[in-house]
């Protein structure tokens, strides 16, 4: 018995002391920010700034919508001062839900074109990402290719592949489509592009890129980002798949190529909001931009800045004209035609 | 009478540990389930009509597979190790565990990264002039790794229940000239079953839970749907039915269980004589050896020298003192929330024993609902019951510290070992229950006549004869935790890193081969961990 009591109150003792002693760590200056992006470059500038600034940047990192949900739930004694996450339909989200506060600075201005930030100023970009065809030079000729919609016609059955429904990417691809297009157009563009699909959807985009160079399929649509990390990937085949494989920008004589964002935003409950302006205008700088650019394969937003050689050789193109925003207007109603047409 | 007072009369130190533990976890549950019998949304009704029909009936065919190939190979390496004399039984003894040291969805990864167009396995068949690739993402492909990563759970509570099996019933058996296909199919089956049983229903808990496998290929079931439901269609609501539901069918499959098994319940009386194991010819004895080794070697061999291998061109990633800091973490939490869960099973299964009455079940069922329920759903029960309870406790914190940070158990680990509790209790409930329904009352009931208070007989009779279960149900819990993420993700303080939030920030980037060094950590740690466990010696008798 007392044996028993003992183990108990070891328990309860050890229970109390890590909950106490994580609870109340009072750095003078510091910042904690809510993140989906979870890439070492992304740590990197956040020791950057601490250096140049004194301000301490603590982190949570987990998915985007499990952080949507803990802003929610946590309210108005959120310890969360800024909010960054890899889609611009989330940051939309965030903002409908009243979780973000409008910034005013003309740093964050002159680095972050127009269409790149919230028309409210809530959120704003900090990379760019295109979604883009890739191909197999050897079995399709860039003449064949245009847009996104040519792919719904007959030449392209069973050449296809792209990934499941469920990623997020998909989500604002057809999103977008929904903005630009309207509802009838998308739906026949989703029943077509599925006709055409190689597979049912499986795995992430770099094994659609795989996909295609192992003949399952002929083309794929897939985000430059992983061409750029696969052709600086660890693994020397994945570099070899990258080098055979072209990338195309569809829609450049019409709508445009679909990009979506990582953006950063201060909470509505922040308590310093100042540190955490002076963080957006830091990650927004040429500096920080420059690191995006170079270690992570992402376009910047800020203009002066220069994307990776690599995605530079892949030339330049023209983004979808919408607001962003409507990629987060019209999620759920592209998941639902997703969903109806058999895009798995 | 003494013994029948202790049975029936006030509530005992163990329910009323229980029942504290009970209602803490039924608040969470109470205030995400409430709504459930809401009017349902519009949403509900496309997930009705487009998701619902198809993903009933790939997780159907997912749980079946994988518990049939599960019971399967954790059945037989446990017979073949138990009753058997072979060369390297030992060795087998211990290693066949280590799967469970790889989680399902680094296996994942790992087995689409060979068979992929880059992957080793494929290149080596180029070598050979074969083009063709296998797809592993697939149904097949998901209910292979399941069987192969999870047949442990089947493997270690069949063991324990064959250890401590008498050896009375095969000698009467064998007395009898029952064959060894009889002895196997009338005895020892029998007699396991509640083992067999148990860890079969954690294979389909763990299946049914996972994500992170189902998504990645692409292979359409209940959990995707709930994912689907919340993420992609914003629908919370929806996505708490579907657990609802999800939770019927577990207990559905409880229940069935249950009505099988009948009235039947077989305790052995308990005799440690030792049991005699049986010489095989050489034939019989490669078989055994080939069909051991390739369970190993598929569930654990092959995918960790790949990893090994990637870890060539990624080492980089291990390269930082902050390693130091993080491994520190995991074992802490780990070690201190396995123990915990653990106790808190322990304290469960005595309140049921003790107390045949039906709300003592309705208890019990509280208490393990958690398991059936997806990490991320339970993160979000957990999360708005953390914040709930700080804010009803902030005027106390301001009698010790004005201007404290509002959230001061949300911010902290509590929350986190809260949920490990609410999400694992199941797991250890289930290998301790085996171990007690193997012993029976007798021991127990026994000491009660003799005056004994309970606390006492737990410590001084029940537990050495249960050490073999509660060791492997904290090996279990141990490395459940170890590898758990989603709630891990969501619940963490800041700054906070553990081994396998590290290797979601590379897996989660498509950086398979840089996941590798981190997932080898984990992997490393739950191997020394079953090492050290099953070669602890016990009063200077090596266990095998």
């Amino acid at each position: 018995m007392n044996k028993f009591i003992l183990i108990l109150s070891v328990f309860l003792t050890g229970l109390l002391l890590t909950g106490c002693t994580l609870g109340v760590e009072n750095d003078e200056r510091a910042l904690t920010v809510y993140t989906d992006r979870h890439y070492d470059t992304d740590q990197e500038l956040f020791d950057q700034f601490t250096e140049e600034t004194g301000i301490a940047v603590n982190v949570v990192k987990a998915g985007s919508d499990e952080l949507i949900n803990r802003l929610r739930t946590e309210g108005a004694d959120t310890a969360a001062d800024v909010f960054i996450v890899a889609d611009a339909g989330r940051l939309h989200q965030a903002k409908e839900n009243d979780l973000l506060q409008a910034v005013e600075s003309d740093v964050i201005t002159a680095n972050v074109p127009a269409n790149y930030r919230d028309v409210d100023n809530q959120w704003f970009g900090l990379t760019v990402r295109a979604r883009v065809i890739v191909f197999h030079p050897d079995r399709v000729s860039e003449d064949d290719l245009s847009t996104y919609e040519d792919l719904t016609d007959p030449k392209w059955n069973g050449r296809v592949v792209v990934r499941s429904s469920a990623n997020i990417y998909n989500q604002s691809l057809i999103a977008s489509f929904l903005s630009i297009n309207g509802e009838s157009a998308t739906r026949s563009f989703i029943a077509g592009l599925v006709a055409n699909f190689a597979r049912t959807p499986e795995g992430n985009d770099r094994d659609q890129a795989k996909a295609v160079m192992a003949g399952l399929a002929d083309v794929a649509i897939m985000n430059t980002y992983y061409m750029g990390k696969m052709a600086n990937s660890s693994d020397p085949y994945e570099v070899e798949v990258a080098n055979a494989l072209r990338v195309f920008f569809p829609n450049q004589d019409t709508t445009g190529t679909h990009v979506n964002i990582s953006g950063a935003a201060v909470t509505k409950h922040s308590d310093n909001v100042a540190e955490a302006v002076a963080f957006i205008e830091f990650l927004t700088s040429p500096t920080a931009q420059a690191l995006f650019a170079e270690a992570n394969y992402e376009y910047p937003v800020n203009p002066d800045v220069d994307a990776a050689e690599l995605l530079e050789s892949w030339g330049d193109f023209i983004a979808q004209d919408i607001p962003l925003t409507d990629l987060g207007t019209f999620a759920q109603e592209a998941t639902i035609l997703m969903d109806e047409e058999g895009w798995n | 009478m003494r013994m029948k007072r202790l049975l029936s009369k006030t509530p005992s130190g163990f329910t009323i540990i229980t029942i504290v533990v009970a209602i803490l976890i039924l608040f969470p549950l109470s205030a995400m389930f409430g709504d459930i019998l809401d009017a349902p949304s519009d949403t509900w009704v496309h997930i009705r009509t487009h998701l619902l029909p198809d993903y009933l009936g790939n997780t159907i065919i997912l749980i079946v597979g994988t518990a049939v190939l599960a019971a399967l190979l954790g059945f037989f390496s446990a017979y073949f190790v138990t009753f058997h004399d072979f060369p390297m039984r030992r060795f087998f003894s211990w290693a066949l565990i280590l799967p469970l040291a790889l989680p399902s969805y680094i296996a994942a990864y790992v087995y689409a990264d060979m068979f992929s167009y880059t992957g080793t396995f494929a290149r080596a068949l180029r070598l050979m002039g074969i083009t063709q690739l296998v797809d592993v993402m697939s149904m097949a492909g998901a209910i292979l790794i399941f069987g192969l990563t999870l047949y442990p759970y089947v493997y270690l509570m069949v063991k324990s229940s064959l250890q401590k099996q008498s050896r009375i019933y095969l000698d009467n058996a064998r007395l009898l000239h029952a064959g060894p296909l009889k002895r196997l199919m009338r005895v020892i089956i029998p007699l396991t079953r509640p083992a067999l049983i148990g860890g079969t229903l954690l294979v389909i808990l763990e299946t049914l839970n996972d994500y992170g496998v189902v998504r990645y290929f692409g292979v359409r079931v209940f959990s995707y749907a709930i994912f689907d439901a919340w993420f992609r269609l914003a629908d919370v609501a929806s996505a708490i039915r579907l657990s609802g539901l999800m939770l019927l069918l577990v207990f559905g499959i409880v229940a069935a269980e249950k009505l099988l098994r009948g009235r039947r319940r077989f305790q052995a009386a308990l005799k440690s004589s030792s049991i005699r194991r049986m010489k095989l010819s050489v034939r019989s004895r490669t078989l055994v050896i080939g069909f051991l080794s390739l369970v190993l070697l598929f569930g654990f061999g092959i995918p960790v020298l790949e990893m090994i291998g990637n870890l060539f061109a990624t080492w980089h990633v291990l390269l930082d003192v902050e390693w130091l800091y993080i491994i520190i973490n995991t074992l802490t939490i780990t070690i201190f929330a396995s123990a915990l869960i653990v106790f808190i099973a322990l304290m469960t299964v005595n309140a049921m024993r003790l107390s045949k009455s039906r709300w003592a079940a309705v208890l019990l069922k509280i208490t393990n609902l958690g398991y059936a329920i997806p990490g991320a759903v339970i993160a979000i029960a957990v999360l708005i019951f953390f914040v709930d309870l700080d804010r009803r406790l902030g005027p106390l914190y301001e009698l010790f510290q004005n201007d404290g940070p509002a959230l001061l158990l949300t911010t902290s680990l509590t929350m986190l070992v809260f949920a490990y509790c609410l999400r694992f209790i199941a797991i250890a409930y289930n290998s301790v229950d085996s171990t007690y329904e193997k012993i029976g009352m007798s021991y127990t009931e026994a000491a009660y006549t003799l005056g004994h208070g309970k606390w006492n007989t737990l410590w001084r009779i029940d537990l050495p004869l249960i050490r073999t279960g509660l060791i492997s149900a904290f090996i279990i819990v141990f490395i459940d935790v170890l590898k758990e993420l989603p709630l891990t993700l969501v619940l963490r303080p800041t700054n906070y890193d553990t081994v396998a939030t590290r290797v979601f920030t590379y897996a989660g980037d498509e950086m398979i081969h840089e996941a590798s060094g981190p997932s080898l950590v984990i992997i490393l740690l739950s191997a020394m961990m079953i090492y050290y466990l099953t070669h602890m010696k016990r009063g200077g008798k090596h266990v095998s």
